[in-house]
């Protein structure tokens, strides 16, 4: 389990990647978006839509023990993570869409995310000390809208402030999967050795076959090929590190570390999956660009 | 002659001036571009002066007093440091950054000659240009260092100042700008060695500090005749050449532009700059104008894509903006402005290249101001008519003559046409050129007694509202730059698959006119001639403006009994497809 210090450290690292996503954002972001709000609507059906299916299936598929299963329920039903915001930057995605999902995602959670957990988990017979209180959840959802709202003011009233937030807000969305990784799997490595592969399997399909399904959803409501890009990385990319906070604070010693293993192995393998896919994504934007541009020279060779 | 000419010297325009134009120029106020510069940081002082936003929204400032500071500490650099006197060149190689106003009112204050040069130009266009001027000193934004190695060998220069794009910004933002571009957009290419001295900016400043106090001394006996700047413009004859622009052609312009807007004019203006000041255009509209104004110019180092306009728009209180068609139709393709058009504004100003009817109707729609189109050319300091910011609007026209300008329009004869028909647009006034730099033939052959023969056709209507209905030159306006189908030619000619090429402008929607090859392929040439191969051979030449969009093979191209390429035939080719 995490100690006492990793916990509050945690808590802190995600205070300060929550005021980088509000320093990414204004409040004229959040007008046009309710303005023309088909786009951010796609994308939080695939966010609280799929993903939470997702995992209370993988848990029942799977027959995991209550442990695991309210791991990877709570898993599917996060937020969208900050994280994807860098990914949709390097496949060329539509970048405002990613962070308006992300926010949007992240406010809605406040509702959405605790009734989500509390469905699913009755719905998989997960009760007793396994239960997540919905309280919880809540509290440490609105805990972060606050550094949100003060990073969003301070790019409103000292942009060069709030643009150095936004880097080191983003950067450390990173950096917390690293401390993670570093402070978490050196001591549990006999753990993972003998964890059985259905687990592996649903930290790894989670975010991959989310992936899949946003894509696809995406593609049927209508949205086209780069925004449908977007809305796949968004919706299979979930806040890890929310995960983690909300298991140390509910959760203590052996259970903590049952609880937390399926976050913490999707933490550690989207950032793999999602570089890959990422990879992919750019090859086909790049390649759609420049099918464009040859079609507008060829219209002007032929006009 | 006399007789026939009264229409045009009644000045019918001045009707249009209302009550809100001055009929006159105020008389001269300052001797030179330097004291003009000295005394707006004298009463504007702790105002700001420049911002310069990056697209995350980092920025940096420079207040009046700051501003006259540094440029006097650059005027100490160039004159003890570089030893140069009073007449020599400095090309200044510049995007839009805080550095720009610091050397380019620098370069005035040490009484040097200005040489504005585009910060895309290939490795030959700018031996050219730095050849041309004799210029010594160079002042080049550090992403395009790397072409120094090919360029210094074959110039005169004898000394490069390095600036980024991020220059006195507050030194985190500034560390982080300059990480971004290192690291992940890996734009800053490394310094070559160079046999000469090569050093940034802040030490050239630091160097000049001790000199600061003399500035003045170097200026006050700079008359207003004196060249401030050469102005590249292409030439008929395929190089481009230096308009001569005089400390007091420069000023009257600021006069002329100051005149057309007094009416929306309040203490505290703020004036988004996205064209580059390297432009004539931005150069007297929103440097010079602004400055003497005591306005905040918003400084964009890259306004593509227009998103990247995004943050200034919020952050600042625009009250003006200075564009050329493309950018204000790319604005309004964006949902941001069309949601929260700029609340302060109070006009817009087009110039460049023709503002599209539907551009103007639709801007005026979504920011409830207009934008008053101009028309003006390097050699006019640029401008020369302009549409007035209250009555009337009046599409398609490029307006009235600005105060203390004497337009005519003439026929081939060199005599006035009648009201009402079309004829070249020529121009006498105070902003009119001193000449090409070092080519007599060529300013004898566009400045008659003081006349300036632009090469546009244009009719002048009752109210004495001007129009532009053709092109005397074969000159093509890509985004408001000038590409003159020589040089294009030229450059293709080089190509061994090519045996004769011409190029003529087409209509673009993007950037108003876009440049089109017509081609002949060598056939003693064994290998394939593909427009991707044409292409590639342009890029490594020519810069990207002035590269063909479109391209045509032919059998053979039409050409008058002496052998000579008719482009005015492939022109009326044009004409008839566009016109289907």
């Amino acid at each position: 389990m995490l100690s006492e210090a990793e916990t509050k450290l945690l808590g802190i690292m995600m205070m300060v990647i929550m005021l980088g996503m509000g320093a990414s954002l204004t409040f004229r972001d959040f007008l046009i978006a309710f303005k023309k709000p088909k786009g951010v609507l796609v994308g939080l059906l695939c966010q609280y839509g799929i993903m939470p299916f997702l995992g209370y299936l993988l848990a029942v598929l799977l027959g995991m023990p209550p442990a695991l299963a309210v791991g990877v329920i709570l898993m599917g039903c996060m937020p969208g993570g900050t994280t994807s915001n860098i990914f949709t930057y390097f496949s060329k995605g539509a970048l405002a869409l990613s962070i308006m999902m992300t926010s949007v995602s992240t406010l809605v959670a406040v509702v959405a995310v605790p009734s989500l957990i509390a469905f699913y988990s009755k719905l998989a017979g997960v009760s007793g000390e396994f239960a997540i209180p919905a309280a919880n959840v809540a509290q440490v959802l609105v805990v972060l809208l606050v550094p949100t709202v003060i990073g969003m003011i301070l790019r409103k009233t000292n942009p060069n402030i709030g643009a150095t937030i936004e880097l080191v807000g983003s950067m450390l969305g990173v950096f917390v999967i690293l401390f993670l990784i570093g402070s978490w799997v050196p001591r549990n490595y006999q753990l993972l050795m003998t964890t059985p592969w259905p687990v592996f399997f649903a930290a790894i399909g989670l975010g991959l076959f989310g992936m899949l399904l946003g894509y696809w959803l995406a593609r049927l409501l209508k949205q086209d090929n780069n925004r449908s890009r977007t809305i796949s990385l968004e919706t299979g990319i979930q806040n890890g590190p929310l995960a983690v906070l909300i298991v140390t604070i509910t959760f203590k010693g052996e259970l903590q570390q049952q609880v937390l293993l399926i976050p913490v192995l999707y933490s550690l393998f989207i950032v793999l999956t999602s570089s890959v896919i990422t990879l992919w994504f750019r090859k086909n934007a790049t390649r759609e660009a420049l099918a464009r541009d040859s079609a507008k020279v060829g219209a002007a060779v032929s006009a | 002659m006399k007789a026939d000419m009264p229409i045009y010297d009644t000045r019918p325009w001045e009707a249009a001036y209302g009550s809100a134009i001055a009929r006159e120029l105020p008389l001269p106020r300052y001797r030179n571009l330097a004291e003009l510069a000295a005394s707006a940081c004298e009463r504007y002082t702790e105002k700001k002066a420049f911002t310069a936003v990056v697209p995350n929204g980092m920025n940096g400032s420079l207040t009046y007093r700051q501003v006259g500071e540094l440029s006097d500490a650059f005027a100490g650099y160039l004159r003890e440091v570089c030893k140069l006197q009073a007449g020599d060149r400095v090309a200044v190689q510049l995007p839009n950054s805080l550095t720009y106003p610091v050397v380019a009112l620098g370069v005035f204050k040490a009484g040097c000659v200005l040489v504005n040069t585009n910060p895309l130009y290939t490795a030959s266009e700018m031996v050219h240009q730095f050849n041309d001027s004799g210029a010594n000193v160079l002042v080049i934004v550090d992403m395009f260092a790397d072409k120094l190695a090919e360029v210094i060998p074959k110039t005169n220069i004898q000394r490069v100042v390095l600036s980024g794009v991020s220059e006195m910004f507050p030194a985190i933002p500034n560390a982080i700008v300059r990480g971004v571009q290192k690291v992940w957009s890996q734009v800053l290419p490394p310094i070559p060695p160079l046999s000469i001295p090569v050093e940034r900016i802040k030490t050239a400043l630091a160097s000049g500090k001790a000199h600061q106090s003399k500035a003045m001394g170097y200026w006050k006996d700079v008359p207003s005749s004196a060249v401030a700047a050469l102005q590249y413009t292409g030439g008929t004859t395929g190089v481009s050449k230096g308009a001569m622009l005089t400390h007091a052609n420069l000023m009257s312009n600021v006069d002329m532009v100051l005149a057309m807007g007094k009416s929306h004019h309040g203490s505290d203006e703020c004036v988004l700059t996205a064209l580059p000041l390297y432009h004539i255009f931005a150069f007297t509209a929103n440097l010079l104008s602004f400055f003497e104004l005591g306005g905040h110019n918003i400084l964009i180092p890259s306004p593509r894509p227009v998103q990247n306009l995004q943050r200034a728009i919020e952050n600042y209180p625009i009250t003006w903006i200075t564009g050329v068609n493309t950018l204000f139709n790319g604005l309004m393709n964006e949902e941001w402005f069309t949601a929260f058009p700029p609340k302060h504004l109070k006009a817009a100003i087009a110039g460049g290249t023709a503002l599209h009817h539907a551009v103007a109707e639709r801007w005026q729609k979504i920011t409830g101001t207009r934008i008053a189109e101009g028309f003006g050319l390097t050699e006019c300091s640029p401008v020369v008519t302009f549409n007035t910011l209250v009555g009337k609007v009046r599409s398609d026209s490029i307006g009235v003559p600005v105060p203390g300008t004497e337009v005519r329009l003439v026929n081939d004869e060199n005599m006035p046409v009648p009201h009402g028909e079309p004829g070249e647009l020529i121009v006498r006034g105070p902003q009119v050129m001193k000449g090409y730099w070092n080519r007599p033939e060529d300013t004898v052959s566009i400045l008659k007694d003081g006349w300036l023969y632009t090469g546009d056709v244009a009719v002048m209507d009752a109210d004495g509202y001007f129009k532009i209905v053709d092109r005397k030159k074969d000159l093509v306006l890509v985004s408001g730059f000038n590409v003159y189908p020589n040089e294009i030619e030229d450059a293709l000619a080089k190509m061994d698959a090519v045996l004769e090429a011409a190029v003529v402008g087409v209509p673009d929607a993007n950037s108003g006119e876009a440049v089109r090859a017509y081609i002949v392929k060598n056939p003693e040439f064994a290998g394939e001639l593909t427009k991707d191969m044409v292409v590639a051979h342009c890029k490594s030449l020519l810069t990207d403006y002035k590269i063909p969009k479109s391209i045509i093979f032919r059998d053979e191209l039409p050409k008058s009994p002496i052998g000579k390429i008719l482009r005015k035939d492939l022109k009326a080719e044009v004409k008839a497809e566009f016109n289907k």
